[in-house]
């Protein structure tokens, strides 16, 4: 299992000598544009389709509100080329897999987030399994 | 007596074989060396069937848009497809002027890369084959060691490669849903490629590539076309990154209303330049 | 009196002959012999990871100071990870961990310098010169006025034409930083994993025509000085601008890189970068390559690249909210 550091993404990219906003591995894609910070979202659903692309992993969800209604949302990611290194493969999240997103909103209000955070039903992290974070942490 | 038959035999033998290892060049392990700028020479990426002159994808660009006629590089003619996949082929033809991926400059999968009319660089080491194409830098590594199985569909697939005698034969599996030509054929992700290049002579390669996909198709077909080395001084792979061209075509409708397009995408000019 | 004279003639023996050993072994590992193709090159081929957690430039409190001690490398490679408590407005991004992105959670090449640049002896970029500096800033003011506005506006990477880690010169980028080396007679090939460019490098006694003509990664051309490859690359095409200038490099700019494969699994990258138009003086630096233990796989950008799309048509709907005014 590889061992999971959790690190602020802003004092990682300083510690490499790069700064977000200017060349680096995230300004390849401002964020800041495609999402907003004000519209935080936690979503819970069915994974109905897993995009291992690139320049960014989507997962498809359809979420099911308290009445029964079910709406598809989008998850941005990340690259899942480190995944494949990692022995992950489109099989290794079974449609129907129930994970919990934590994230922004698009700025244009359609059904995507950025997945800030992303876990199994029992906390784990979705594509290793990690233990649960620590209380407080987040 | 019998010594001279011995050594006429001896000389037919060698003859023959003499006349299998003419011609070609070799690597040093003897094997035929593929590497060179090749390109088809032919008009497979427009319609791999047999087809006569149409109208393209647009009128706006005259004769020069307009669908080259072609004798066809399919085994028998026509595609085998089963009745249920022509509903698709022929709604990817009608809507070809924004769908067809290569004007949209996705990279062309397998076998598309070859028969594009542009060139593309076979680069053959003692250990392995790579093939680096023009259009959109399409790359493809051929394993010749480890097979190896794709964690995930992508657009070039994964090739492994073997040798049959003087024929390279490659395995190709784990491609992305693609078209064949401009003219809507089209082939699933389920498809599996069997490409065998052979040598025939210092500047021609008989290239051959059966398709086996059950899903659209009745039954496994080949299409087989001979490839041309690029022989004149100075031949080189040059840029073609096609994206900033596909993008009016995709992103057009997304520009801000009023903003000056000629004004986007130029860099500064400063003085001297 | 004959008894001291031998011993301490001894010893004297012993020593330079300790001396010599030491001499030899350096020697040796700075001279690792390649084994070659079936054509006589030096042989390189491999995927190789550069991936590291040395900076490209060296914080500014190191000064002239270009290596870290092996107990000061040991120290911080295990720093302790710091835990997010607070949410910051660079928050809208995911997880990089969660991806296996994060650099300690690949292959790492041990590298005890302190930045990849080594020249300036400082490790940081020198300056642009005052006349570049000023078309730079205006370049970057006109990009600025007009960032969003088409995605012709918006950066080459963004809009997966060219990243800007792939050069030439090539650097660690912080995941996916694989690099593939082929090879065949008179033939180089050195592809990137992300974004799948790979630059064929002709190899020739003297630079060949190029017609005049410019290239994204420029033009380049290779031979070998012993076992070392030298690439010069000159054209680099003016849609393209180099580290710390918004405007492209001028008709004299150069980069020469050098490849000497080290040991059985590495290799050493070098690069030197000129441009009298921007800079007083070149710059340059290096990092080592390790044969990675994991493949290279497909880095297809612009096919899955609804990111763009998706940042023009939030703008767009801002650009509406904005135009329609405060909400009664």
């Amino acid at each position: 299992m590889p061992h999971h550091v959790k690190r602020p993404v802003s004092v990682l990219l300083a510690a490499l000598g790069l700064a977000l906003g200017s060349e680096g591995v995230s300004a390849h894609h401002s964020f800041a544009a495609e999402f907003d910070i004000n519209k935080p979202v936690e979503l819970r659903g069915k994974v109905v389709q897993l995009e291992l692309i690139n320049p960014h992993s989507w997962i498809h969800l359809e979420v099911t509100d308290p009445n029964g209604v079910k709406t598809l949302w989008m998850v941005e990611g990340g690259s899942p080329n480190a995944l494949f290194r990692k022995g992950i493969t489109k099989n290794s999240i079974p449609v129907g897999t129930e994970i919990v997103v934590v994230g922004y909103q698009a700025r244009d209000g359609a059904n995507r987030v950025v997945g800030r955070t992303l876990k199994l039903a029992n906390g784990q992290s979705l594509f290793f399994y990690a233990a649960p974070l620590p209380s407080g942490a987040e | 007596m019998r010594t001279i038959v011995c050594v006429l035999a001896l000389i037919a033998c060698t003859d023959r074989v003499l006349a299998q290892h003419a011609d070609i060049p070799r690597t040093r392990a003897g094997k035929p060396d593929l590497s060179g700028i090749w390109q088809a020479l032919n008009e497979a990426d427009w319609n791999v069937e047999p087809h006569v002159a149409v109208q393209g994808a647009t009128e706006m660009l005259g004769a020069i848009g307009a669908v080259a006629p072609g004798i066809g590089v399919v085994d028998g003619g026509a595609i085998p497809y089963l009745p249920s996949a022509l509903s698709q082929r022929d709604a990817n033809r009608s809507h070809r002027r924004t769908e067809d991926p290569e004007a949209k400059c996705f990279l062309p999968g397998v076998p598309r890369a070859t028969y594009l009319p542009y060139p593309f660089q076979i680069v053959q080491s003692d250990t392995g084959i790579m093939i680096v194409y023009e259009f959109a830098g399409a790359v493809r590594t051929i394993n010749m060691k480890s097979p190896g199985e794709a964690p995930v569909d992508s657009w070039m697939g994964v090739s492994n490669g073997h040798w049959e005698g003087d024929t390279l034969v490659v395995e190709v599996s784990g491609l992305n849903a693609n078209w064949l030509d401009r003219s809507g054929n089209y082939a699933s992700e389920a498809r599996r490629v069997t490409e065998r290049y052979t040598v025939t002579d210092a500047d021609h390669i008989r290239y051959e590539a059966t398709i086996d996909d059950p899903s659209l198709f009745s039954r496994p077909w080949t299409l087989r076309m001979p490839l041309y080395r690029r022989v004149e001084p100075g031949a080189r792979l040059m840029d073609f990154r096609c994206v900033e061209f596909a993008e009016e075509l995709m992103y057009g409708d997304l520009r801000k209303p009023g903003a000056d397009k000629a004004a986007s995408d130029k860099p500064a000019a400063g003085p001297g330049k | 009196m004959a008894m001291q004279r031998h011993a301490s003639s001894s010893r004297f023996v012993a020593t330079l002959l300790l001396l010599l050993a030491l001499a030899t072994s350096a020697g040796a590992a700075e001279k690792y012999k390649a084994p070659r193709t079936s054509w006589g090159d030096p042989l390189i081929e491999g995927v190789y990871t550069n991936n590291t957690n040395v900076p490209f430039e060296r914080p500014v409190d190191l000064g002239d100071k270009a290596f870290y001690s092996e107990q000061e490398y040991e120290v911080r490679s295990k720093a302790p990870a710091v835990v997010e408590t607070t949410t910051t407005v660079t928050d809208v991004h995911y997880q990089t961990a969660d991806f296996g992105l994060d650099p300690d959670q690949s292959q790492m090449v041990k590298n005890l310098r302190t930045s990849i640049l080594t020249r300036p002896a400082n490790g940081r970029m020198p300056p642009l010169r005052p006349d570049a500096q000023r078309r730079s800033d205006a370049a970057r003011a006109a990009q600025q006025a007009h960032a969003f506005d088409s995605a012709q506006n918006r950066p080459l990477q963004e809009r997966c034409l060219l990243w800007a880690h792939e050069g030439p010169p090539l650097r660690p980028v912080g995941y996916n930083t694989l690099v593939q080396l082929a090879q065949t007679r008179g033939y180089v090939v050195l592809l990137t994993e992300m974004i799948h460019d790979a630059r064929v490098i002709p190899l020739a006694k003297s630079r060949p025509d190029f017609g005049g003509l410019t290239r994204w990664q420029g033009n380049s051309w290779g031979h070998w000085e012993g076992d070392t490859l030298v690439i010069e690359t000159t054209g680099i095409s003016d849609r393209v601008t180099p580290r710390g200038s918004s405007v492209p490099m001028g008709p004299e700019g150069k980069v020469i890189e050098r490849i000497t494969r080290t040991g059985p699994k590495s290799i050493r990258y070098e690069f030197t970068v000129s441009d009298p138009s921007l800079w007083d003086v070149p710059w340059g630096g290096e990092f080592p390559m390790e044969l990675s233990d994991q493949p290279l796989f497909e880095y297809a950008c612009h096919e899955g690249n609804y990111g763009l799309p998706n940042t023009l048509r939030g703008i767009r709907e801002e650009e509406k909210t904005r135009n329609r005014g405060p909400r009664q």
